[in-house]
């Protein structure tokens, strides 16, 4: 056991600094530096052109003229001591941009994670039990074709058709600006209004991959003995189903589940871009736009740690899903 | 009125290459509180049977005929209406496998639920009835909280059985339920069976390959093979005397049985093709006729409870020999009676062994067999035609007789080609290279080689054994219906001897002609003999099946005769 455990501690740590290398030279093999950006993000932002004077100077202020390896070395030692160093851009700590973005994003990512897995695996399910007949067919076909859209095309769709002409959602941001609420219930419900098309896009963009594994899972477990024994002892259908044929298909819901989380925080920049969602991936994709090194590398580390701790929490929960497993 | 009733029902399996005909017409009835035994080989539709009766086969499965429980037809009711009667009036032990039990539910949970829903119990009464039941089928009710991969195979073995007990079924299907099992846990769990029925009175419907294990339990056996009924009748009749040539093989084939003789699985398989319309049992039955292969038999009742399924109203006669006599005149006038009133049977495919000592009449006997010499009165009827008159020794199909000393029997002078010839030549049978085919052919089957070095070769060249071999070629050439082997090993060497006879009883197996086997030897003879007729100064004192000869000899001499062997032997009986 202590065996086990010190390699797998091992194994964290090596994944680890390696997530934490690439974050750290990718930014930097990118065109360009924070003080040479010529494009401007937004309409009607100003643009500052730096003499090479400035430029210089501030790349010397801030450290980026040393060699790489000193910066890296650097960069290893405040992170020991909980320090992700200064946005560029922000000019303020870099966990303080992150904090202040983060729980948007949580926001979606897990919204959309409970409401694809629930959906996924009711339609999944419903599929199944009428597998051969012309609904799961339709069904299946649907959903196949489905998830041959990007999920940013699909955000697009869904701000035109719901935002644009309809006016049943509104257009960008997460809460209404400068509002009053009368109490949290109207400030819940005004973040929720606000949530709502982007969790519905990355919900979806999930939804066909749930539905599948549920459904074709649920297939093969239903030709298994014990279905065959709990039909046997006249349980009743639904018993028969739930019970028995769902509880062992969910095993592999359970562990896609876990990789859904790390897709979706690829998928969350784009989204979170088209629908101007302030979470982290729309900061991260100004902080490359804008060359923001120690932005860029605190978001990225974010993300990788959250996707292993999300495996983490999966690996658990499936010993204890599933008796067979020995953890 | 009988519990269960299935009226001609049929299984086919509607797979994507083929159907599968697992259940093709099955009729039969269980009273109540009876236990009755369906056996049969893997694959004979045994566990579709079971499946039919509870209602749980595949959708495309397609179903015809009836199953009536207590006069009410079940074999139609929708699923709801079938889980009415499920637990609560049949229950079923299925075969056992490691994922029958729900592989993330623990056991305990597993045999309470059918309790809470069928009974009304609260969950903590089924826990503790499910405890009950845990201590009534042995075992420990510490284990209801475990998941089934912590269990032994015995152990998910009780938890089914438990499971199945749980809601007092009236009529409960095992199916296989010790097959995977020790022998000891099997003894156990037949005990458990036993003594539930006898407390609680449960109708069982018990299916297993296993023909001992079902004797031991059920009063009534119906075999199976290839999805239908071929036989059924009272446990005892069945075992003593097969009727149906299919059951003898399966009995013959049990080691539980039959102790001594070596194991010979009934050759052949089941026809595969789905529009076979004749006897399933044909391509491996060693008595079919014409009809066999053109129309499938029905199951008739013969009498005493029994009912076979065979064109030839099961096993036929080959051979019968009523009141034969024969005498010789010694030296001194007087006469020797050598064969002293023999009357005797041989069935179709059967292997009978006639032992005694040495001038108790055996050769004589086999020589009045073969129609070699007549005898002085008496009758000999080969396939209800009178030997002498039909002159069967001569023919094709016939009998034919390997004697004790392979130098008489094949000449000197003779080549191997010739000496395998010669009959085919006396009785003008082919033309001459059919012949050498021919007599290929049969040196091939007693492994011999075929190659014309040789072919050429003298008999006196050949050594015992070979000698022996030739002369059973050139029985076999004739393609006999009865072979008579008359001590046919005593010359040979043991080592050679044996294999001699592991040759003859392959032969014998593969061909399925019937034989007389005769020999002193009865070590040799239990090997290979279905039925054991003993000998003595010419008249037949015992006949019966060669493991009842064997462990329960009624006769004196018999008993001296097994007694002699003992010593040598390792058993202790
Ligand atoms: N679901 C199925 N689909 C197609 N064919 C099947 C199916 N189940 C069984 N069969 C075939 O039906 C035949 C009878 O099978 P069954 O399980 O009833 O045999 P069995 O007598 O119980 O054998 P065993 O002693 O091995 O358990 C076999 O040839 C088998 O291959
Ligand atoms: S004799 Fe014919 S009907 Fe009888 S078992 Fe043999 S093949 Fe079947
Ligand atoms: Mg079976």
């Amino acid at each position: 056991m202590v065996k086990d455990r010190n390699s797998f501690i091992l194994r964290l740590l090596s994944t680890l600094f390696v997530i934490l290398a690439i974050n750290f030279f990718l930014p930097r093999m990118m065109p360009g530096d924070p003080f040479s950006t010529t494009s401007a993000d937004e309409v009607g932002e100003e643009i500052i052109v730096m003499t090479e004077e400035q430029r210089l100077y501030y790349l010397n202020y801030y450290g980026l003229d040393r060699p790489l390896h000193e910066q890296f070395l650097g960069y290893m030692k405040n992170l020991m001591k909980g320090d992700l160093g200064r946005s560029i851009y922000y000019k303020m700590p870099v966990r303080d941009v992150i904090m202040l973005h983060l729980p948007w994003t949580v926001l979606i990512v897990v919204g959309a994670t409970i409401i694809s897995t629930i959906s996924g695996v009711v339609l999944g399910t419903l599929s199944a039990k009428n597998r051969k007949k012309g609904s799961d067919r339709l069904m299946m076909m649907g959903m196949i074709s489905f998830a041959e859209i990007p999920s940013f095309l699909l955000g697009l769709i869904l701000l035109l058709v719901f935002s644009v002409h309809l006016r049943l959602f509104p257009l960008a941001g997460a809460v209404t600006p400068f509002a009053d609420y009368n109490g949290p219930a109207e400030q819940a419900w005004d973040i929720l209004y606000h949530a709502s098309l982007p969790i519905v896009t990355l919900s979806l963009s999930q939804l066909t991959g749930v539905y599948l594994l549920t459904r074709n899972t649920l297939i093969t477990v239903t030709t298994k003995d014990y279905i065959r024994t709990a039909r046997a002892k006249g349980l009743g259908e639904n018993t028969v189903w739930i019970r028995h044929a769902l509880r062992n298909a969910l095993l592999p819901v359970v562990t896609r589940t876990g990789f859904m989380i790390g897709i979706m925080m690829g998928g969350v920049v784009l989204v979170e871009s088209v629908f101007s969602y302030p979470g982290i991936g729309m900061t991260l994709r100004s902080a490359v736009v804008g060359r923001d090194y120690p932005l860029i590398q605190g978001i990225l580390l974010v993300i990788a740690v959250s996707i292993l701790i999300c495996n983490l929490l999966v690996d658990k929960i499936y010993g204890k899903l599933d008796p067979r497993v020995v953890i | 009125m009988s519990l269960l009733k299935i009226n001609d029902l049929k299984c086919h399996y509607l797979t994507d290459i083929d159907t599968v005909k697992a259940v093709d017409g099955i009729s039969f009835e269980i009273e109540d509180g009876e236990i009755l035994g369906i056996v049969g080989e893997s694959g004979s539709g045994k566990t579709t049977v079971a499946l039919g009766i509870m209602g749980l086969l595949p959708e495309n499965t397609a179903i015809s005929g009836e199953i009536l429980y207590r006069d009410e037809l079940i074999s139609s009711l929708p699923e709801s209406g079938m889980d009415r009667f499920r637990w609560k009036d049949i229950a079923i032990v299925f075969q056992n496998s490691l994922e029958v039990l729900n592989p993330v539910m623990k056991v305990g949970v597993q045999v309470t639920e059918p309790m809470i829903k069928h009974l009304d119990l609260s969950p903590y009464k089924a826990r503790s009835k499910c405890a009950d039941l845990f201590r009534t089928v042995g075992l420990d009710p510490k284990w209801v909280d475990s998941y089934p991969h912590q269990l032994s195979g015995g152990m998910r073995q009780r938890v089914l059985l438990a499971m199945a007990l749980s809601c007092d079924p009236k009529l409960l299907i095992l199916d296989e339920v010790t097959s995977a099992l020790d022998a000891f846990t099997r003894k156990e769990i037949r005990d458990l069976l036993v003594d539930l029925q006898k407390k609680n009175g449960y109708t069982m419907l018990m299916i297993s390959h296993d023909i001992t294990f079902v004797s031991s339990v059920a009063s009534r056996i119906a075999v199976m093979y290839s999805g239908r009924v071929v036989e059924t009748g009272p446990v005892r009749d069945i075992l003593v005397s097969p009727r149906h040539p299919y059951t003898r093989g399966l009995v013959h084939s049990t080691p539980d049985i039959f102790v001594y003789k070596d194991l010979w699985g009934i050759p052949g398989d089941v026809p595969a093709g789905n529009e076979f319309k004749g006897c399933p049992f044909s391509p491996r039955c060693t008595q079919k006729i014409d009809i066999c292969s053109k129309a499938s038999p029905v199951l008739m009742p013969v009498g005493g409870g029994r009912e076979i399924a065979c064109h030839r109203g099961g096993i036929a006669g080959l051979l019968e020999a009523k009141n034969l006599n024969f005498s010789y005149r010694l030296p001194d006038g007087e006469y020797l009676q050598a064969v002293d009133n023999v009357s005797l049977e041989v069935r179709e495919g059967e292997v009978l062994a006639i032992v005694g000592q040495t001038g108790s009449g055996k050769s004589t006997l086999a020589h009045i067999l073969a129609n070699v010499i007549r005898p002085e009165s008496g009758e000999v009827l080969f396939m209800d035609g009178n030997v002498s008159g039909g002159n069967y020794g001569n023919r094709f199909n016939g009998i034919q007789i390997v004697f004790q000393d392979p130098f008489s029997s094949t000449s000197n002078r003779f080549t191997v080609l010739d000496a395998v010839k010669e009959p085919l030549y006396i009785n003008k049978i082919g033309s001459n290279g059919d012949r050498l085919q021919m007599v290929k052919n049969a040196l091939e089957l007693v492994r011999l080689p075929n190659t014309d070095n040789f072919l050429q070769k003298y008999c006196g060249e050949l050594s015992g054994g070979q000698r022996q071999r030739v002369a059973l070629a050139r029985a076999m050439v004739m393609e006999p219906k009865l072979l008579i082997a008359d001590e046919i090993t005593s010359a040979l060497d043991v080592s050679t001897s044996a294999n001699v006879l592991r040759l003859l009883k392959g032969l014998q197996n593969r061909r399925g002609f019937a034989m007389i086997y005769i020999s002193h030897d009865l070590s040799l003879t239990l090997k290979i003999a279905d039925r054991i007729a003993v000998m003595d100064s010419g008249k037949i004192v015992e006949t019966g099946n060669s493991h009842d000869v064997m462990l329960s000899p009624s006769d004196e001499y018999t008993k001296r005769l097994v007694g002699s062997r003992i010593g040598l032997c390792c058993h202790t009986h």
